[in-house]
């Protein structure tokens, strides 16, 4: 039975695993004692409860699936419509809210695939090296050397607007900075004597990958997701401004400030509160980042 | 080092070679047809074929990659459909005013990055730390067209303090063009209230555009005196009674100063990226307002040339980066 | 020390006195109107290209023969005083006023008036489609110095329709600055070579035309030569909040892109003037009628049927009508259709049920262009309005180019596109040959229409040369037209500008594109 095996074990959990908790302990209080960090993770945490729960918070959800109350326009910020309502008459705050969702997901797919394409092709060129990595980092640098969002603009301006075709010009344009991140961590580790270790005994290069490359990579990693969850709602919301983003009727920030933008400025409320919006989630996620990056890794600081 | 030289230069075409293949596949991908669309909206099938011959338009698209090759090796990157000019003769009209918002926006950039990241790092981990950890980061997360449109509204329209969009006001003849940059040609001239104007109008723009790279620079700048401010000379420094002061303005910034250097050369190329939104915004003449309305028109050729140009400069100054890298650390040279 | 005067500086630098106060530019003692738009001219060749900006420059720059003006618009003479046609319109001779002079002093004649018909039909672009059937460049003839005569192909009717849009070049400059027998177009897309009222002055691609009134216009200025204005600055703000700033802060003395609230908003401010007036630009909903489910005739009437229409008029804050036939009211030719659908939710059923789709179930593409707001707005009210019958609308923003594209084919059209469509003249022809069969590839017929009876009737109409027998045919064709539903009838939108109060002479006529404004007769009264 489970309760015999937890109690036939003396040691416990707890004990088997006191060094890793010994460890994230000690990260828990270096994070708590940055104020910005814990700002951060406020932040984020917020966003992920309005995305998760996001229709059962918001007050008239029904607004955010393409009703039309023609009579209830453009009416400032009131108790009932506490962020005012929008030209079509519905609630802004519960766009906002319900927007948070969409937004996640955006954020989520684009780095998602970002590191899906990046990390095994970082991975490879570094512990391949030679021409094959020449080969690897010459073509990322060619993507990098493309401001994100002009190219993002190029794609969906061929590909047409939607959020689909957003997601996939931006994933396009993401994954060059993990294959230089994992490359880099991989070349170095590659020196390591652990790994020259297992090399001697005849590790198979998957294992080597698998086993001692990969969990040494997830710490900047996860870094560096954290702070491009931010830059790609950012970078989505951007391409909904200039027009090329979500379809209505449902709720994106940055397609709303784009419409929002020829009330400005005498029914200012539309535009103001889907920016703060995306403002708090990309500064939420930036300075939760960093403060991961501080305890993780804190030698790349600045960088 | 010739050897050096040689080898990036190299790679420098072969990654201009490469932008520019990815941009010519991308920007054909798309179902729109200018053609018919500047051919008018009651144009017959033979007036639209007129103009796709007239643009090289009817030729295959592997025909059409090598004519644009050609092209571009010539110095010609095609015919704008829109304003039927040549794409190089609009972009050297348009460069100009987002090189000098990006110059602006740059010397903002450093003028408030590099004291605020001084200060940071001299009082680390004190209230004065967070705030401006917190205003850094803010400038990478506020975004530009939000932004840029509140200030604008505020500025421009609600206090009346400055104008709204635009270079000039509209009866100001732009001063005679030496440099194409208002500020510099008007004080040329010794035009002071054009300068005067142009200042005004480049001021919020600019802003917007600066503060994303404010905010790498006070980061970097932070991080790198931060480790100047350990280092064994300063504390020396420190012993012999120099000034703090001193020692922080001259002695450690100096040192920090060079990977702050690395990272505005870096941000430069970005910039020239973001003024896609900030030039949308305010409406301003340049190449990222170009790029955007010739994309909504299909017009793919403009938007393959400010791609290229960016890319070009982005690549540029890597390439001087690496060359100052590789004058300053002999090792890498034979890398 | 440093320091403060840095500081000094930056505050003088930004200091608000150095802003203009709210004035109308000037240069001497006349005035500079400045209008305010959102689109630029990017080619001001009258024979290449059109659209309202580019044709409000050309109007400015160029004379015609004759020109449309007033509401309804007639046709004027211009540059011909008098003209005739043989009875089976089929000869048409223009005499040609003696005055006329082009801008740089050379006399505008006949040969003038033969070689811009030739440069606009050999070009083969912008206007050349309106005559290019009816019309060869051999058969223009220069009968004597101020007459000229057209033999065309076959009878064609609206012939004179189309004679104010072809505007007329002096053929000496343009040949002085051939390149390469390209009929002089490189340097006429900044350049003019006309006889207008206005001459170009600073061209700023992207930031302003500037255009100075002509001394001694031939044919004078209808404010008095007194008032005319120095010249007109055309300024692209983009943005209709930037443009509404403008216009409040004097910056711009008239504006055309606000939004349907700014325009109610801004109509009781003091010193400010809205013009708003029912245009000829409809606006409707293409169904495919060729491919997919909007096919079943029976669906396309249940749609119809479902759609709040009063809604169409309220996303202009009141400022439209609906339509009742497929041509718009101002139209010769117009009748109204009483078998229209109107908003009947137990109709559109009843239709649903005869159809393929009895009980809905299906999903709809609605397509509109990217940024046009009052399209995505009924977008969203047909989304609303079709959820009662069951029917999802997928409401798709799409740019102008690709929508065009996908439109061109039945394949590929999608099941609703909403298009707005400005006739080009104010024969009933420029409307009725949409829904001609010819039209397959058109923006404007996005619905791949076809019936061969209005084919025949379309036909027929444009041939005939007396307006009496050609009437009761339109009355057909739009019966007809409505009965197979091609489309959702939408609204006619009321064409508006803002102004100051001190601009005077404007003159509103339905022909002339949204936005495009004849900036002729205008003027500042002020001192």
């Amino acid at each position: 039975m489970a309760s015999d095996i937890t109690s036939a074990a003396p040691t416990g959990w707890r004990a088997r695993h006191a060094g890793t908790i010994r460890q994230w302990r000690l990260y828990a209080h270096l994070f708590r004692r940055s104020f910005s960090s814990m700002l951060g993770l406020f932040l984020v945490v917020l966003f992920l409860v309005l995305a998760a729960a996001g229709p059962a918070l918001a007050p008239y959800p029904e607004d955010t699936m393409g009703a039309v109350h023609l009579d209830n326009r453009l009416k400032p910020p009131s108790l009932a419509h506490p962020f005012g309502t929008d030209e079509m008459g519905n609630d802004i705050l519960s766009r906002v809210i319900v927007g948070t969702r969409t937004s996640l997901w955006i954020g989520l797919i684009i780095t998602g695939v970002a590191a899906l394409i990046g990390v095994p092709l970082g991975i490879f060129a570094g512990y391949m090296g030679g021409r094959i990595r020449e080969v690897i980092m010459r073509i990322t640098d060619v993507f990098l050397s493309v401001p994100g969002l002009a190219l993002a603009l190029a794609i969906v301006a061929s590909l047409g607007p939607g959020i689909t075709n957003c997601v996939i010009a931006l994933s396009l344009v993401w994954w060059p900075g993990y294959v230089r991140l994992i490359d880099s961590k991989t070349l170095a580790l590659k020196e390591e004597l652990y790994i020259e270790a297992a090399r001697a005994i005849g590790a198979r290069t998957p294992r080597i990958l698998f086993h001692h490359i990969l969990p040494n990579c997830v710490s900047p990693l996860i870094v560096k997701a954290s702070m491009d969850m931010g830059m790609a709602i950012l970078s989505a919301a951007s391409l909904g401004f200039i027009g090329l983003g979500a379809k209505p009727p449902s709720p994106e920030w940055g397609a709303m400030i784009s419409v929002a933008r020829s009330y400005m400025p005498d029914w200012w409320w539309y535009a103001l509160f889907p920016g703060l919006a995306i403002y708090l989630t990309v500064l939420g996620f930036n300075l939760f980042g960093d403060g991961l990056r501080d305890i993780l890794d804190p030698k790349s600081r600045g960088r | 080092m010739v050897l050096f030289v040689g080898k990036r230069l190299l790679l420098f075409g072969f990654m201009l070679l490469g932008l520019l293949t990815i941009m010519f596949l991308i920007t054909n991908v798309a179902p729109g047809d200018p053609a018919k669309l500047m051919a008018g909206q009651n144009a017959t099938q033979d007036m639209v074929e007129t103009i796709r011959r007239e643009y090289g338009l009817d030729k295959s698209l592997p025909e059409q990659y090598a004519v644009y090759i050609g092209g571009v090796l010539r110095g010609d990157l095609g015919r704008s459909i829109v304003s039927t000019k040549p794409v190089v003769e609009e972009l050297l009209r348009y460069f100009p005013a987002t090189f000098e918002l990006v110059l602006v926006a740059m010397g903002l950039g450093i003028l408030i990055g590099v004291p605020f990241g001084m200060l940071s790092a001299v009082y680390r981990d004190s209230w004065i730390d967070h705030a401006t950890r917190i205003f850094s980061v803010s400038g990478v997360a506020l975004p530009a067209f939000w932004f840029g449109l509140l200030l604008q509204l505020y500025f421009a329209v609600h206090l009346e303090w400055l104008p709204v969009s635009g270079r000039l006001e509209l009866i100001t003849p732009p001063p005679e063009p030496v440099s194409r940059l208002y500020l510099i040609d008007s004080l040329l001239r010794g035009e002071f209230d054009t300068f005067r104007e142009a200042f005004q109008h480049i001021i919020l723009p600019a802003l917007v555009l600066s503060f994303p790279c404010l905010a790498s620079i006070l980061r970097v700048n932070r991080a790198e005196m931060l480790e100047v401010l350990q280092s064994d000379y300063i504390v020396a420094a420190r012993a012999n009674g120099i000034p703090a002061f001193r020692i922080i303005t001259v002695y450690a910034l100096k040192n920090a100063m060079l990977p702050t250097l690395a990272i505005i050369g870096l941000r430069f190329g970005w910039m020239l990226g973001s003024t896609v939104l900030v030039e949308t915004v305010f409406d301003w003449p340049g190449i990222g307002l170009y790029a955007v309305q010739s994309a909504l028109y299909s017009d793919f050729k403009p938007v393959l040339g400010v791609t290229l140009l960016i890319g070009f400069c982005f690549i540029f100054i890597n390439f001087l980066i690496d060359l100052a890298y590789g004058w300053l650390d002999p090792r890498l040279r034979t890398q | 020390m440093k320091k403060f005067v840095m500081l000094g500086l930056a505050a003088a630098l930004l200091s608000t006195a150095a802003l203009p106060a709210a004035a109308f530019e000037r240069v001497g003692d006349r005035k500079v109107i400045v209008f305010g738009g959102r689109q630029q001219v990017p080619v001001i060749d009258p024979h290449v290209r059109y659209d309202w900006s580019i044709r409000m420059m050309q109007q400015s720059l160029y004379d015609a023969m004759a020109k449309y003006n007033g509401n309804p618009a007639k046709i004027e003479p211009w540059l011909a005083q008098k003209w005739e046609s043989s009875p089976d319109a089929k000869t048409w001779t223009f005499h040609l006023v003696r005055n006329a002079k082009f801008h740089n002093g050379d006399p505008v004649d006949a040969e003038a008036v033969r070689y811009s018909f030739e440069r606009g039909l050999k070009l083969n672009k912008g206007v050349a489609w309106m005559l290019k059937d009816v019309l060869d460049p051999s058969g223009i003839e220069v009968v004597d110095a101020h007459t000229v005569r057209f033999n065309l192909k076959s009878s064609y009717a609206p012939f004179i329709s189309w004679i104010p849009w072809w505007y007329i070049v002096n053929p000496k400059q343009v040949k002085a600055n051939e390149v390469d027998g390209d009929y002089g177009q490189k340097w006429l897309t900044e350049n003019a070579a006309g006889s207008g009222p206005f001459k170009t002055k600073r061209w700023e691609q992207n930031v302003l035309y500037e255009l100075v009134a002509v001394d001694n216009y031939w044919k004078g200025w209808p404010q008095g030569e007194k008032n005319r204005p120095a010249g007109i600055i055309y300024k692209i703000i983009r943005e209709p909040a930037a443009q509404k700033a403008a216009l409040q802060r004097g910056e711009a003395d008239i504006v055309e892109g606000l939004t349907p609230d700014d325009y109610d908003q801004i109509k009781s401010t003091k010193g400010i003037v809205v013009q708003s007036h029912a245009g000829m630009t409809t606006f409707g909903i293409k169904f495919n009628t060729q491919t997919g489910p909007t096919k079943d005739i029976n669906l396309r009437k249940a749609i119809a049927y479902a759609v709040d229409y009063d809604s169409f008029v309220k996303v202009y804050n009141g400022a439209a009508i609906l339509e009742t036939s497929p041509f718009p009211q101002g139209m010769q030719g117009h009748v109204d259709v009483p078998e229209r659908p109107k908003q009947d939710l137990a109709k559109a059923k009843e239709y649903l049920a005869k159809s393929a789709y009895p009980n809905g179930g299906i999903e709809l593409d609605y397509y509109h262009v990217a940024g046009l707001e009052e399209a995505r707005r009924i977008g969203l009210v047909l989304l609303d309005n079709l959820s009662k019958l069951n029917i999802k609308v997928n409401v798709t923003p799409e740019q102008w180019p690709n929508m065009v594209a996908k439109g061109s084919k039945p394949d590929t059209a999608p099941n609703m596109t909403s298009v707005y469509v400005t006739p080009i003249s104010t024969d009933p022809d420029a409307v009725a040959y949409q829904y001609h069969r010819n039209a397959w590839g058109q923006y404007f017929a996005m619905s791949h229409y076809n019936n061969a009876d209005v084919n025949a009737l379309i036909d027929k109409a444009r041939t005939l040369g007396k307006w009496e027998e050609r009437a009761p045919l339109y009355a057909e064709i739009q019966k007809k037209i409505v009965a197979d539903q091609p489309e959702v009838f939408g609204m006619i939108q009321n064409r508006r500008w803002a102004h100051r109060d001190y601009l005077k002479g404007f003159a509103f006529s339905p022909v002339r594109f949204t936005g495009e404004v004849d900036l002729y007769p205008l003027w500042i009264d002020a001192k």
